[in-house]
C-alpha cells in the first residue's frame, strides 16, 4: 500500500510538471485529484480500514494530497491560470456608465468663494428682505424723496403698502446694512450678497433682476488706506492673481468720498487687451466712506465712528470669472449652460 | 455733457495737456471721460460730470477751473462786464415773487433795442459743435451763457407781457400751458410758473412758454437769471417728462450769486451781437447767502485718508479749488466758494484733499481690528447643507426669474382668490413679469419645457424668496425640487435625503387636505399630492404637478416637485442639530411581507410593526410595493425589511424571533390583513 502510495506520487508529480498547458494539467488533476481520481479513491476507502492502520496510512496519503495539490497549484500559476482567465474579455474602450452629477449654479459658486475669502477677514454675511420700504432703501442712504440722486436707481414699485407707504423691490443690498446696523453696536464688519432688481430694459450687461454684494467696515479708525488694503485683498484671492485697484472720484449720496474702484485687468495684466478696452483696467464696483448722515439714521453717533461701505454685482464677478458673455444666461435655466459649473 | 477742447482751453493759462492725456487725468481726479473725439480743429471731450457737481462743473468755465486745478496752472475766468442801466423807453417791469420759499433769487434784465439775427460763425459753430443747435443770436446767447458759466438763462419778449407784469408762483391743478417745444402740458400743483396777466408765460426752470418766446421781430428782452428750489424743478422733470439743459442744473441746485456772473457774461455777448441797451434790472435777493467755513487739521486728515499730508500740501490743493485757506499750525481753516455747494461737511473736504493729491498715493493698510472671528449665519449655514444635498443627490440649481406674467395666471390656472393674492409690480418691465412668484415651482416647470428637448430626464432645484399678499406682503425663502419622468417615490426619497442631511428625523407625509395654508391647490395633482410635515406644522409639499399645466405646457413626461419652507427647515435643523449616539450592537434584519387592502397605507403598517415591536425595532423599510394580476383584486402586497437592534446588548437569534412572530400576530390580528408566509 505504502509503495502504491509512493508511486502514484512520482507519477502523479511527474504528470504535472510534464503538463504543456492547463489543459494537460487538468486532466492530470481529475486522474489523481479529482472526484474520481485515484488518490481521491484512497482516500475514501480509509474508512474501510482497520483503525490501527488507518491512522498512520492516513496521515500519510493526506500528505500526498497535499503535496500533489501544492504541486498542482504552483504549476497552474507557472502556465498563467488566474481567477480571472475564466471570465470573457472585456471592450475596454466602450465608454463608461454616465453619473448623473448635479451642478451649483455659478453665481452660488461665485458667491461661496466671496463668502469664504471675506469671512477669513472677519466679515459676517448678512441678509435682509428682497421686498423693501422707501426708509431703508432710500431715505436711510441719504436719498430722500424728491431729489435728483434717486434717479440714479430705476425702481420697480409695487401694489403693496406698509404703513400706507409703497413698498418696492430693494435696488441694492444696502437696505441689508441698514438694517444690520440698527440692530448691531459697532464695530460692524459685514458683506451683503443678495438678490436685486432695476427697472431698465435687458441686455447682455443688464438684467431686471440680478445679483449684488455690498461691504460695510464701521469703527472708531477706519481709513480710505484700510479700504484699499481690504478690497485689494479681496481681488487677489478672488482672481488668483496679483491685482492692483485704483480709485477715482465719483458720487452716491451714502458715502463721502465715493469712489469708483477699477482693477487691473485680470487677463492682460493691465497691459491693455481688448477686454479692457484697452485700458488696462476694469471698472469693478463703487465704495466710499460712509456718510455721517447714514450713520445717524440708524442712531450711530458719527462724532466717533467711521466706516467704508462698497457694491458690486456678483454678476460680473461671476461673467468675469468664468468668461460668460452675457448676464441673461444667469436667468434662462438653460441645463446646458448650467451643466457646465 | 460734450466740452470743447479749445473752449475749455479758453480759461486755462498756457498750454492745456493734450486732450488723451488729459482724458486720463480728469477719470483719475475729477469726472470720467467717456470719449475723446476729432472734430475739425477742435477735439470733443465726453465728460460725465457727477450728479452733486453739477452746479459747479457742468459748463465750460467751471471744468477749465478743475483743469486747472488739477494741472497746476493758472485759470482765467470767464468776461463779466458789470451793467450800467441807461434811460430807456420802456415801462418798468413789475416782478412779484409769490412763491419765495422756491425763489431764493430772481435777477432779470430789461435790454431795450436789440435785433434778432443768425449768431455769428464763432458761436455757431462753438455750440453746434458741442451739440446745441443755432436758433438766432438771442436765444444762441442763453445757450452760450448756461454753457459757459452755468447758469441757466431765459429770455421773454418784453413786448409780449401783458401789462408789464410778471407774478412768479406755484400753479394750481390743472392749469394748462403751451411751452417752446410746441406741446400743451396740463399740471399738477406746485410746479413753478410765471404768469403775467392772466396767462401762463413760463414753465419756470424747465422750458418757457410759447406765449412769450422771442421771434425775428423781437425788439426789447428780458434775460432771466433765477435761481429755482431744486426739488420743485425735479418734480417738474419727473412729472412733465421734460428733461432739458437747465432743468438738469436746476434739479441739482446752483449757486444764487451766479445768476448775476451769468447775466454779465450775456452782456458781453450782446456787445458782439443783437446789441441793444440795459434799462433795468431786477434783483429779488432777500437772504445772501454767506459763505461757509470748515476746519480741518493735518492729523485728522492722516486718520481719514490714511496717509499724511502736510498743512502746506492741503493748503496747496484747496487754493486753485476756489479755498481760501489760512493756517495755523497744523490746523486749517477753509472758506468754500459759494458755488461749491456740494462742500458742506468735513467729509467733503477730504474728499477734495484725497483726489486731488492723489488715491493712488495712499497706501494701503490693513485695518487694525479685532480678531474676533465672524459670528455665523445660521439661516445661511442650513441653506448651503440643503444645496449641497440636494447637489449631492444628482440636482442642478436653476435661477430663475422673480417675476411671473399676466399668461401665467393662466396657465397655472390660478383661481381668481389665488390671483388675488398675487403680489403686482406697478411699473412691470412686462406684461411677462407683471407679478411677484408666489411660488419656485411655476418658473421651474417652464425650465421643464425648455430643456425638455436636450434632456429625457430633468432634475432640478432653486432656492430662492417668493411672495404672497393677503392683507400683509409675505416674503418666504423656499427650496424647490423638480424631476421628471420619475415616479413620486423617487422625490419622497430625495427629501428624506435632505431631511436627514438637516438632522431633521421626524419628518412625515400627511394627505393632502383640502385647504393648504400654503400651496395653490390647483398646482397639484390632486390625488398625487402629501404636506410634508414635522410634528403638526406643515413645511412643504410634495407632488405630481397638475396634468392640466403640463399638457398646456406641452410637457410629455411626468413631473414631480416639492417646495419647502426654507425658514422653517433650518429652524427644525438648528434644534435637531444634537448628536445622536449609535448602537455599537449589531442590527438583526428580517423581512415581513404582507397582503392588504388597496387603501392601506403604508404608514399604518409602519405605525403597528413600531407598536408591536416597542423600542428594539430600530428602523423599518419599505422595499416592495405591488398590486396586479398575481395579487388578489382589491388587495396589495407590501414587503418590509425591520431591523432590530438594541442599546444594550447583542440580540440573540431567539429574542429576535421573539418580537419578529410577535409583530407578525398583532398584523395578522387585523381581519382584512394577512402576512405572506
Amino acid at each position: 500500500m505504502e509503495n502504491n502510495l509512493k508511486t502514484l506520487k512520482n507519477t502523479a508529480e511527474k504528470g504535472i510538471k510534464q503538463a504543456k498547458n492547463l489543459k494537460d494539467l487538468d486532466g492530470v488533476f481529475r486522474l489523481y485529484l479529482g472526484r474520481k481520481g485515484e488518490l481521491t479513491g484512497i482516500l475514501r476507502s480509509l474508512k474501510d480500514m482497520p483503525s490501527k492502520e488507518r491512522s498512520a496510512f492516513g496521515k500519510e496519503a493526506n500528505e500526498v494530497r497535499q503535496v500533489l495539490q501544492e504541486a498542482f497549484d504552483s504549476r497552474q500559476k507557472e502556465l498563467g491560470w488566474s481567477n480571472e482567465t475564466q471570465e470573457g474579455s472585456i471592450d475596454v474602450t466602450a465608454p463608461g456608465q454616465k453619473i448623473q452629477a448635479g451642478h451649483l449654479h455659478p453665481i452660488t459658486q461665485t458667491r461661496r468663494k466671496v463668502e469664504e475669502i471675506f469671512g477669513s477677514m472677519g466679515f459676517v454675511v448678512a441678509d435682509g428682505p428682497e421686498v423693501e420700504d422707501e426708509w431703508h432703501n432710500f431715505d436711510a442712504l441719504n436719498i430722500p424723496a424728491g431729489h435728483p440722486a434717486r434717479d440714479l436707481w430705476d425702481t420697480f414699485w409695487l401694489k403693496a403698502e406698509i404703513n400706507k407707504k409703497p413698498l418696492l423691490l430693494r435696488t441694492h443690498t444696502s437696505p441689508v446694512q441698514i438694517r444690520y446696523m440698527q440692530e448691531h453696536k459697532p464695530p460692524i464688519r459685514i458683506i451683503a450678497p443678495g438678490r436685486t432688481f432695476r427697472y431698465e430694459a435687458t441686455d447682455a450687461g443688464h438684467e431686471i433682476n440680478f445679483y449684488q454684494v455690498e461691504g460695510l467696515m464701521i469703527d472708531e479708525n477706519i481709513s480710505v488706506a484700510n479700504f484699499k488694503a481690504v478690497i485689494q485683498e479681496f481681488f487677489k484671492r478672488f482672481f488668483e492673481k496679483d491685482v492692483t485697484i485704483r480709485l477715482r472720484p465719483s458720487y452716491f449720496p451714502f458715502t463721502e468720498p465715493s469712489f469708483e474702484v477699477d482693477i487691473s485687468c485680470v487677463l492682460c495684466e493691465g497691459k491693455g487687451c481688448s477686454s479692457c478696452e484697452h485700458t488696462g483696467w476694469f471698472e469693478m464696483l463703487g465704495a466710499g466712506m460712509v456718510h455721517p448722515k447714514v450713520l445717524k439714521a440708524v442712531g450711530y453717533n458719527p462724532k466717533n465712528l467711521r466706516g467704508f461701505a462698497f457694491g458690486m454685482g456678483m454678476d460680473r464677478l461671476a461673467m468675469m470669472k468664468y468668461k460668460i458673455p452675457d448676464v441673461r444666461m444667469f436667468f434662462a435655466s438653460d441645463l446646458k449652460f448650467l451643466k457646465q459649473f | 455733457m460734450l466740452f470743447s477742447y479749445s473752449w475749455l482751453s479758453e480759461y486755462v493759462k498756457g498750454t492745456m495737456l493734450k486732450p488723451d492725456k488729459l482724458a486720463d487725468l480728469l477719470s483719475l481726479r475729477s469726472f470720467e471721460v467717456e470719449g475723446v473725439e476729432k472734430k475739425g480743429s477742435d477735439w470733443i471731450l465726453d465728460i460725465d460730470v457727477l450728479p452733486n457737481r453739477a452746479h459747479d462743473a457742468l459748463n465750460h468755465s467751471g471744468m477749465a477751473r478743475e483743469i486747472a486745478a488739477i494741472t497746476q496752472k493758472e485759470f482765467i475766468p470767464f468776461v463779466q462786464k458789470k451793467a450800467k442801466v441807461e434811460k430807456g423807453s420802456l415801462k418798468p417791469l413789475k416782478v412779484t415773487i409769490q412763491a419765495k420759499a422756491q425763489v431764493p433769487r430772481y435777477i432779470s434784465y430789461v435790454i431795450e433795442g436789440i435785433k434778432v439775427e443768425p449768431s455769428p460763425k464763432w458761436m455757431r459753430d462753438r455750440l453746434e459743435s458741442v451739440g446745441i443747435n443755432s436758433i438766432n443770436n438771442i436765444v444762441d446767447i442763453t445757450n452760450y451763457v448756461m454753457l459757459e458759466t452755468g447758469q441757466p438763462l431765459h429770455v421773454f419778449d418784453y413786448d409780449t407781457i401783458r401789462d408789464q407784469k410778471m407774478l412768479v408762483r406755484l400753479s394750481k391743478k390743472g392749469e394748462k400751458i403751451e411751452i417752446l417745444d410746441g406741446k400743451n402740458y396740463t399740471l399738477a400743483p406746485g410746479l413753478l410758473v410765471i404768469e403775467d396777466k392772466g396767462r401762463l408765460i413760463d414753465l419756470a426752470g424747465v422750458m418757457g412758454g410759447k406765449l412769450s418766446a422771442v421771434s425775428n421781430t423781437t425788439k426789447n428782452i428780458i434775460f432771466q437769471a433765477a435761481n429755482f428750489d431744486p426739488s420743485t424743478i425735479y418734480k417738474a422733470r419727473k412729472e412733465l417728462g421734460i428733461i432739458t439743459e437747465a432743468s438738469t442744473i436746476y434739479a441739482s441746485g446752483i449757486d444764487s450769486n451766479l445768476g448775476e456772473a451769468g447775466l454779465e457774461a450775456a452782456l458781453s455777448l450782446l456787445k458782439k451781437t443783437g446789441g441793444g441797451k440795459v434799462v433795468q434790472i431786477i434783483d429779488i435777493y432777500p437772504k445772501k447767502e454767506t459763505s461757509r467755513k470748515l476746519n480741518v487739521s493735518v492729523s485728522e486728515v492722516e486718520e481719514f485718508l490714511g496717509v499724511k499730508i502736510s498743512a502746506a500740501e492741503i493748503q496747496r490743493i484747496l487754493t486753485p479749488l476756489g479755498f481760501s485757506v489760512s493756517k495755523k499750525g497744523d490746523s486749517l481753516s477753509a472758506t468754500v466758494p459759494s458755488r461749491r455747494i456740494d462742500v458742506s461737511i468735513v467729509e467733503d473736504i477730504m474728499e477734495e484733499i484725497g483726489r486731488m493729491y492723489g488715491y493712488e498715493k495712499i497706501p494701503a493698510v490693513f485695518p487694525s481690528a479685532s480678531l474676533l472671528p465672524p459670528e455665523p449665519n445660521l439661516d445661511l449655514f442650513w441653506q448651503e447643507r440643503v444645496r449641497n444635498s440636494l447637489l449631492e443627490a444628482g440636482f442642478t440649481e436653476v435661477y430663475s426669474y422673480s417675476f411671473i406674467g399676466e399668461k401665467d395666471k393662466e396657465l397655472f390656472q390660478y383661481s381668481l382668490k389665488d390671483a388675488k393674492t398675487l403680489v403686482e409690480v406697478t411699473n412691470p418691465t412686462s406684461q411677462d413679469f407683471k407679478y411677484l412668484r408666489s411660488t419656485l415651482i411655476e418658473n421651474m416647470t417652464k425650465a421643464v419645457e425648455k430643456n425638455q428637448k436636450n434632456f429625457s430626464k430633468i432634475k432640478i432645484f432653486e432656492m430662492g424668496k417668493v411672495f404672497s399678499n393677503k392683507n400683509t406682503l409675505k416674503e418666504r425663502t423656499m427650496v424647490s425640487g423638480v424631476l421628471t419622468a420619475e415616479e413620486f417615490y423617487v422625490l419622497k426619497g430625495v427629501v428624506d435625503f435632505m431631511l436627514e442631511r438637516l438632522g431633521i428625523s421626524d419628518a412625515w407625509y400627511d394627505e393632502h387636505k383640502a385647504t393648504p395654508e400654503q400651496s395653490r391647490v390647483s398646482l397639484w395633482n390632486s390625488k398625487r399630492v402629501a404636506e410634508i410635515k414635522v410634528g403638526q406644522e406643515e413645511i412643504g409639499f410634495l407632488g405630481e404637478v397638475s396634468k392640466g399645466i403640463l399638457s398646456k405646457l406641452k410637457i410629455t413626461e411626468k413631473v414631480v416637485a416639492f417646495q419647502i419652507d426654507m425658514d422653517k427647515l433650518a429652524t427644525l435643523a438648528s434644534e435637531e442639530s444634537e448628536w445622536q449616539p449609535t448602537s455599537k450592537y449589531p442590527a438583526v434584519i428580517r423581512d415581513i411581507a404582507l397582503l392588504v387592502p388597496q387603501d392601506v397605507k403604508v404608514v399604518d403598517v409602519l405605525n403597528a410593526v413600531n407598536s408591536a415591536g416597542a423600542k428594539l425595532v430600530r428602523d423599518v423599510d419599505l422595499f416592495d410595493m405591488y398590486e396586479g394580476k398575481e395579487i388578489e383584486a382589491g388587495m396589495k402586497s407590501m414587503a418590509f425589511h425591520v431591523i432590530y437592534q438594541s442599546d444594550e446588548k447583542t440580540l440573540t437569534g431567539k429574542e429576535v424571533d421573539a418580537i419578529h412572530l410577535k409583530i407578525i400576530k398583532s398584523l395578522n390580528d387585523n381581519p382584512s390583513w394577512e402576512v405572506r408566509e
